[in-house]
């Protein structure tokens, strides 16, 4: 028990916050190791946000509780939790320096100047910030007062890291780089991390597991490859990659009337030029490039498919067998087979 | 406010995108700042000349009207109205209770104000909006009306008396003492600062606050760390504008202050009508002056030095 406990990096059991009238988490129960790093991804307004903030504090649950690192916090404010929130907007003081902002929890925990200089020093360091220790937060640029924002968060060696969307507000390319910056000094430092995105490429990429919100609750929690190849709902299947989906069964090869969902990945269906077993015949209506591979959509008499492909590209127009190689079956919105 | 506050570099530098430009600029507001010089300024000037004793020209009238004139004695003038006021006990007196009345009047008003406007910010709730919302009534109510009705309230035959005599206590009579003048300067000045500080206060980033907490600020801490300074410009703004203001008072310490001592404002007015003595009264005036200027400059002061720190200079 004892070793569990000394193991655990955030537990939530139960929760349930009502806002505005409205049930916006639901008995929401979820379980992460020290060091491990998750995502919560889901649609806006799914209650990410609503959710990172019972975990830091914000908002004390209606019902369940939030342990960190064994201990129940459920109703200590965030002042008094032993979690660091980087905020979307980075929330930094624009009347402080780089280096005074970071500085600020250690001040507000009476630490020596001497040891305070020091931390700050190393937080900046990790950052790669230490040119940028007196300038303004408004004189920066947005990637810089996002690694601000995080030197802030670390140098309170946190139990738990809290990241709102800290990329949202970043370009396309600099997203990139900085998701793979936090994820290693993540590792490095072995710290307990939940990071809020809306973006499933993100999820994916940066963490060991992502939990699945809709409308409040999560729907699958696992590991990204798990996710991909065996979404449990039919709704984690639609949100995350792309899906060919039907409502009717699958019976040899062909997409018959019924009452299942079934769900096929544009890369499961194989093209050809020749009839082989399973395979139908069908007409190209459409090949896009997609860089490394070619998105093709195909009419089959069962259906419109859209299919990834890189070895057989045929031209709009022609015609070719299409089989599935493997597909997904839900049952009232879950996984069957 | 929230302009005051989120102003960026960028302005800046659109006014000065080119000296073509700013020239037009200038171009455009000197209208009015020659409306000001020939309406303001010129009569300033007439009236210091007089105090140092020109009796010429158009100082001409007054100085026959006036008594206990000092003409000049030099080319430049004389300190002979000066001298006459420091000598005047009276005048020290005044001065005295006029700066004492001003500065604790004012830490009142921008301790109430900032009381008032971080409980909105920080608590919410119907009350505190009800509260921010009737501190902003005197705003509507002419400032003979409640000086008239502080002094129904306070005074000896007022209400606070016979209350108080009711369960046998008896309750001091306020009017006419300078802790009438304090309070009638609060209450008339107080919902300017509340208007001025609340809008302040109410534009920090909910984020901003809720950092420092995270960071594990308890709320005095964010108040002291977070919140004042982000609202540091509307607060002294507030503040100097109310000290200007209540050092320069008249209604309010003609009808509840003391006859003697009493503020500046009502002594120049005595000065100037009762006694006639308009250049010892015109000198007071500059003395008044001299002391808001300080209070202007820091103002400008503390304006520049926030502009720096947040980059925008
Ligand atoms: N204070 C509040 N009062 C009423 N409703 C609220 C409040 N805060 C959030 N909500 C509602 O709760 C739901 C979940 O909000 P939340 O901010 O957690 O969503 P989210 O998943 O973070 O979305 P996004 O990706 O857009 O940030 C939304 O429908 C929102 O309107
Ligand atoms: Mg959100």
């Amino acid at each position: 028990m004892k070793n569990v406990e000394a193991n655990m990096g955030l537990e939530l059991r139960g929760l349930k916050k009502i806002l505005g009238g409205r049930v916006i988490i639901e008995n929401l129960d979820l379980s992460m190791a020290k060091g491990e790093m998750i995502s919560l991804l889901g649609p806006s307004g799914c209650g990410k946000t609503t959710t990172l903030r019972m975990i830091a504090g914000f908002l004390i649950p209606d019902a369940g509780t939030v342990k960190v690192a064994g201990k129940d916090v459920t109703n200590l404010g965030p002042e008094k939790r032993p979690s660091a929130m980087v905020f979307q907007n980075y929330a930094l003081w624009p009347h402080m320096t780089v280096s005074r902002n970071v500085a600020y929890p250690l001040k507000i925990k009476g630490l020596g100047k001497i040891e305070t200089a020091e931390k700050v020093e190393a937080a900046l360091g990790l950052v790669n910030l230490l040119h940028h220790q007196d300038s303004r937060p408004g004189r920066i640029s947005g990637g810089e007062q996002q690694r601000v924002a995080l030197a802030r968060a670390l140098v309170q060696e946190p139990d738990v890291l809290l990241l709102d969307e800290p990329l949202s507000n970043l370009d396309a390319k600099l997203r990139e780089k900085v998701r793979e910056d936090i994820r290693e000094l993540q590792r490095r430092l072995g710290i307990t991390t939940v990071i809020v995105t809306h973006d499933q490429e993100e999820a994916l990429s940066i963490s060991d597991r992502v939990a699945v919100m809709n409308a409040g609750k999560i729907e699958q929690f696992s590991n990204p490859q798990d996710l991909y190849r065996h979404p449990a709902t039919e709704y984690v299947a639609t949100f995350i990659g792309a899906l060919n989906r039907f409502e009717g069964n699958l019976v040899e090869g062909r997409i018959v009337s019924g009452s299942d969902v079934i769900g096929i990945r544009p890369e499961d269906l194989i093209l050809s030029s020749q009839q082989n077993d399973d395979a139908l015949p069908g007409t190209v209506e459409l090949v896009i490039p997609r860089g490394h591979f070619f998105e093709v959509v195909i009419r089959r008499e069962d259906g419109i498919f859209k299919a990834f492909t890189n070895e057989f590209i045929p031209a709009v127009g022609e015609n070719v067998f299409v089989k599935i190689k493997k597909s997904l079956r839900y049952q009232n919105g879950k996984l069957v087979g | 406010m929230r302009s005051l506050l989120r102003r960026t570099g960028k302005e800046g530098s659109l006014a000065n995108n080119g000296s073509g430009s700013s020239l037009f600029g200038f171009a455009l507001s000197l209208p009015p700042l020659l409306l000001v010089l020939g309406f303001v300024g010129i009569p300033i000037l007439i009236g210091f000349t007089f105090s140092l004793g020109f009796t010429k020209g158009p100082n001409r009238v007054i100085a026959i009207i006036g008594q206990q004139i000092h003409p000049k004695t030099h080319w430049w003038g004389t300190f002979a109205a000066y001298s006459d006021v420091f000598h005047d006990s009276r005048f020290v007196g005044d001065l005295v209770l006029t700066l004492a009345v001003t500065a604790i009047s004012t830490v009142l008003v921008i301790v109430i104000a900032l009381a008032i406007a971080l409980h909105q910010r920080l608590v919410g709730g119907r009350t505190a909006s009800v509260l921010a919302t009737l501190s902003i009534v005197p705003l509507f109510v002419p400032v003979v009306i409640s000086a008239w009705a502080i002094h129904t309230f306070y005074g000896g035959d007022g209400f606070m008396r016979s209350f108080f005599a009711n369960i046998g206590i008896n309750f001091p009579t306020l009017t006419s003492t300078s802790t009438a003048i304090v309070i009638g300067s609060v209450w008339t000045s107080l919902p300017f600062s509340i208007l001025m500080i609340s809008s302040g206060v109410q534009a920090v980033p909910d984020a901003l606050i809720e950092s420092a907490k995270d960071c594990g600020a308890s709320t005095l801490k964010v108040i002291s760390t977070v919140v004042v300074p982000l609202a540091q410009t509307p607060i002294i703004i507030a503040g100097s504008f109310t000290a200007i203001g209540i050092m320069g008072s008249f209604t309010i310490p003609l009808f509840l202050g003391p006859n003697q001592p009493t503020m500046l404002g009502v002594e120049i007015s005595n000065f100037f009508g009762s006694y006639n003595r308009p250049q010892q009264s015109l000198v007071m005036a500059f003395i008044v002056f001299l002391a808001a200027s300080g209070i202007a400059v820091l103002y400008i002061w503390s304006n520049v030095k926030s502009a720096k720190e947040n980059g925008r200079i």
